[in-house]
């Protein structure tokens, strides 16, 4: 299990950036008239180079490796039809095995040698916090991080070019907080966290409104397989309701500990733990003793939903999506992780079609902050997107499991970061559905 | 109450793990003066081989008995196609071949079987014992890898204590020259101090694995961990080796579940310096300390 000092990156990114602006020299950008498309780094007439970075291998790489599969297959799709403004999306995916110092290897040679537009998806909150400086110096957008740390939206003014997609875990946190105050205010609540942005940023959130509810806080460090520990300093407190926020492989690994020390609280996953297909492939084979096998594994558990799942084949998006991968996927099956990349894809495609004809990325940054609270798509609550703020969807809905579907608990809730007010989300953005070609037009 | 046994009892079996793989390093270096820093990724080759055979339709047992003995054949054919040209010359080019080893093997296992979590199957039930009202952290599996691991214990002892093999091995291991002038037949010795250690390296394996998720790295962790747990027992004994993984298994849960699991790696680093500091040749040492 490989460590990394979080300060390096940055300070190889910079040195990088430093290295990288005196070589190229800065100037020599000019988009204030119609030719600034030529000179924009990754836009020809006919093509848009974007780039991404990725976990393929190594411990990160179950599910998450999948991201871009879905990404690419909707970029796919989206060619066939003509592009976007006639330009082909050219996607270029590098692998950094969620090491910060190999994406800062790997960002440096999309930005430089393969000279991409802007970085779309990339995957990670340590691996993108350690090019995130660099992108910003050099003017290249980050777009839509995979990660729902803070960073990628609450600074605009230091992090022009950087913007967040799914919720950020502090939303969830508090959505997740009010809804167990309001129906469950006798429950022991104990938390179960991963040691890092994911668990601090949604216990400041949760803390906002069950803050006397909690008896026990416990963290597991990624990478140290065993929780029991923590489990069982959970179990000592008599914590009935269990708020976790994981990744899935620690709901497994939580599950498999709770049924040896036999804990049997309520579980409350957030939406990153809570894959019922991986989870319940992760836990299928476990059937003698009370877990069950397949997706019903994560029965009576409950968890949170930002995007519609393959849970819900009827979904007008769901059907976009089984068709894109039908066409253009590689082998295996849909998941909920390529429609992940997918919906994320689909909102790229709108910034470009934004964005207009002249392509620039300071075009593309000014679109997304005018447009980006209007865009309908996948996801189920409006984008945050504006001047002051890159901060990615609003809101979620709770939901119980129950044979691998989710049963809704609760509108839509939609609320941001700090003190704002949680409330039920009134534009409808749960509702529409995909233009009938499946590729989003302005 | 109930946490404090439930993080001993958790460590424990824990700690039978970390034996069960300090074992299989010191049988390797008390029959050929080699640490093997491949030992984990040949166990987590020999454990998919038994999720194949689970995963045809078979037995659990029967898996059981592939991955250990497929685990006897790769110790043996590694040691003759790999380590054998290197063998005579400086330990450090044979410990390196390892570390080599390490990277191909765990390539290898990620093309072949896939880089995804899978899991494992246990013979007994995952759900603890129940004692009175409560259900204490120790299950059927739990149960089954703390008698195995001391079972292959007694053996190890056994093999090189009483055996006219064993001594051979050890013969072997220490001066080949002078055991072949006495007609040692040293290459079959270093084969079979090979295979066996992978077989016991195969069983560390499949305890850790059982009830639990398996992917090409899920072993990696084990490799710091029995490593410093044979090495506080001295490398040479395997007593050592099981007490020193009750040790740092005990410890490491104490200290996730009461200090903070970000401490564990550091922890048994402490421990290891600790123990090298006040006992250089390791807590069961026998021999005088040897220079490599």
């Amino acid at each position: 299990m490989t460590r990394h000092i979080r300060g390096g990156g940055p300070l190889v990114a910079t040195l990088a950036a430093t290295l990288a602006l005196t070589a190229c020299g800065a100037g020599g950008r000019d988009s204030s008239d119609g030719e600034a498309a030529a000179d924009t780094p990754g836009v020809t007439d006919d093509t848009v180079t974007i780039g991404g970075t990725f976990p393929l291998t190594g411990v990160a790489a179950p599910g998450y490796s999948e991201i871009p599969t879905g990404a690419q297959a909707y970029f796919d799709y989206v060619n066939e039809q003509g592009g976007v403004h006639g330009r082909q999306i050219d996607y270029i995916v590098k692998d950094d095995g969620y090491n910060p110092t190999t994406t800062s290897t790997v960002t440096n040679e999309l930005v430089l040698k393969d000279e991409v537009f802007a970085t779309v998806g990339s995957l990670g909150t340590p691996t993108q916090a350690s090019v995130a400086d660099y992108l910003n110096d050099e003017g290249v957008p980050q777009m839509m991080v995979s990660s729902g740390s803070l960073q990628w939206g609450d600074d605009v003014e230091n992090r022009p070019m950087t913007f967040g997609w799914q919720p950020d875990y502090e939303s969830e946190g508090k959505i997740i907080g009010q809804w167990v105050a309001e129906n469950m205010p006798d429950a022991k609540v104990g938390l179960f966290l991963q040691d890092d942005d994911l668990g601090e940023d949604a216990e400041k959130g949760v803390r906002q409104y069950v803050d006397d509810q909690i008896v026990a806080v416990e963290r597991y460090t990624s990478g140290n397989t065993d929780v029991a520990p923590q489990v069982s300093g959970l179990q000592a407190k008599k914590a009935d309701l269990v708020l976790a926020f994981n990744t899935p492989s620690y709901t497994a690994l939580s599950q498999l500990v709770a049924l040896k020390t036999g804990y049997k609280p309520q579980w409350f996953y957030a939406n990153i733990g809570s894959d019922p297909a991986l989870v319940g492939s992760l836990l299928e084979r476990f059937s003698e003793g009370a877990v069950d096998g397949d997706s019903t594994a994560l029965d009576g558990v409950m968890t949170t939903e930002y995007i519609p799942g393959v849970d819900n084949p009827e979904d007008p998006w769901v059907q976009l999506w089984q068709k894109v991968w039908d066409e253009h996927g590689e082998d295996g099956e849909l998941t909920n992780y390529r429609i992940y990349g997918m919906s994320q894809a689909y909102a790229f495609v709108q910034a470009l079609d934004a964005a207009g004809e002249d392509l620039t990325r300071e075009g593309l940054v000014e679109a997304v902050e005018e447009g980006g609270t209007d865009w309908d798509g996948p996801q189920l609550a409006p984008f945050r997107y504006s001047a002051d703020s890159h901060m990615g969807i609003s809101g979620m809905r709770i939901l119980e499991l129950e044979g691998g579907k989710g049963k809704p608990l609760t509108d839509v809730l939609v609320t941001d970061i700090g003190d704002a007010e949680i409330t039920t989300d009134d534009s409808g953005s749960a509702d529409d559905a995909p233009p009938e070609n499946g590729v989003p037009t302005s | 109450m109930q946490q404090f046994l439930n993080t001993a009892l958790s460590g424990l079996t824990l700690g039978m793990v970390y034996a069960a793989f300090a074992l299989a390093l010191v049988l390797i270096w008390r029959s050929t003066r080699i640490v093997n820093f491949a030992q984990a990724p040949m166990a987590m080759l020999t454990t998919f081989v038994a999720l194949v055979v689970i995963d045809a339709g078979h037995s659990y047992w029967l898996g059981f008995v592939a991955a250990l003995v497929s685990g006897l054949v790769l110790g043996a054919v590694l040691e003759r196609v790999v380590i054998r040209p290197v063998e005579g010359k400086a330990e450090i080019n044979a410990v390196i071949l390892t570390l080599g080893l390490f990277i191909v093997l765990h390539g290898l296992a990620a093309v072949v079987f896939g880089n995804r979590y899978r899991s494992f199957p246990a013979p007994f039930g995952l759900e603890g014992l129940t004692v009175g009202s409560t259900t204490i952290a120790l299950n059927g599996f739990g149960i089954f890898t703390i008698v195995s691991v001391l079972v292959v214990m007694g053996l190890l002892v056994a093999l090189f204590r009483f055996t006219d093999v064993g001594l051979r091995m050890r013969a072997s291991a220490f001066n080949s020259e002078v055991a072949r002038l006495l007609g040692v037949k040293v290459g079959a010795m270093l084969t079979l101090g090979w295979a066996l250690a992978s077989l016991v390296g195969s069983l560390a394996g499949l305890l850790i694995a059982g009830g639990s998720l398996v992917h090409p790295s899920y072993m990696d962790s084990v490799v710091v961990f029995g490593f410093v747990a044979a090495v506080l027992g001295g490398l040479d004994s395997p007593l050592g080796a099981v007490v020193g993984g009750l040790i740092l298994g005990l410890s490491l849960s104490f200290v996730s579940g009461y200090v903070g699991s970000q401490l564990v790696a550091l922890a048994a680093l402490v421990i290891l310096m600790l123990v090298l500091t006040l006992k250089p040749g390791g807590l069961f040492a026998q021999a005088a300390e040897r220079r490599v």
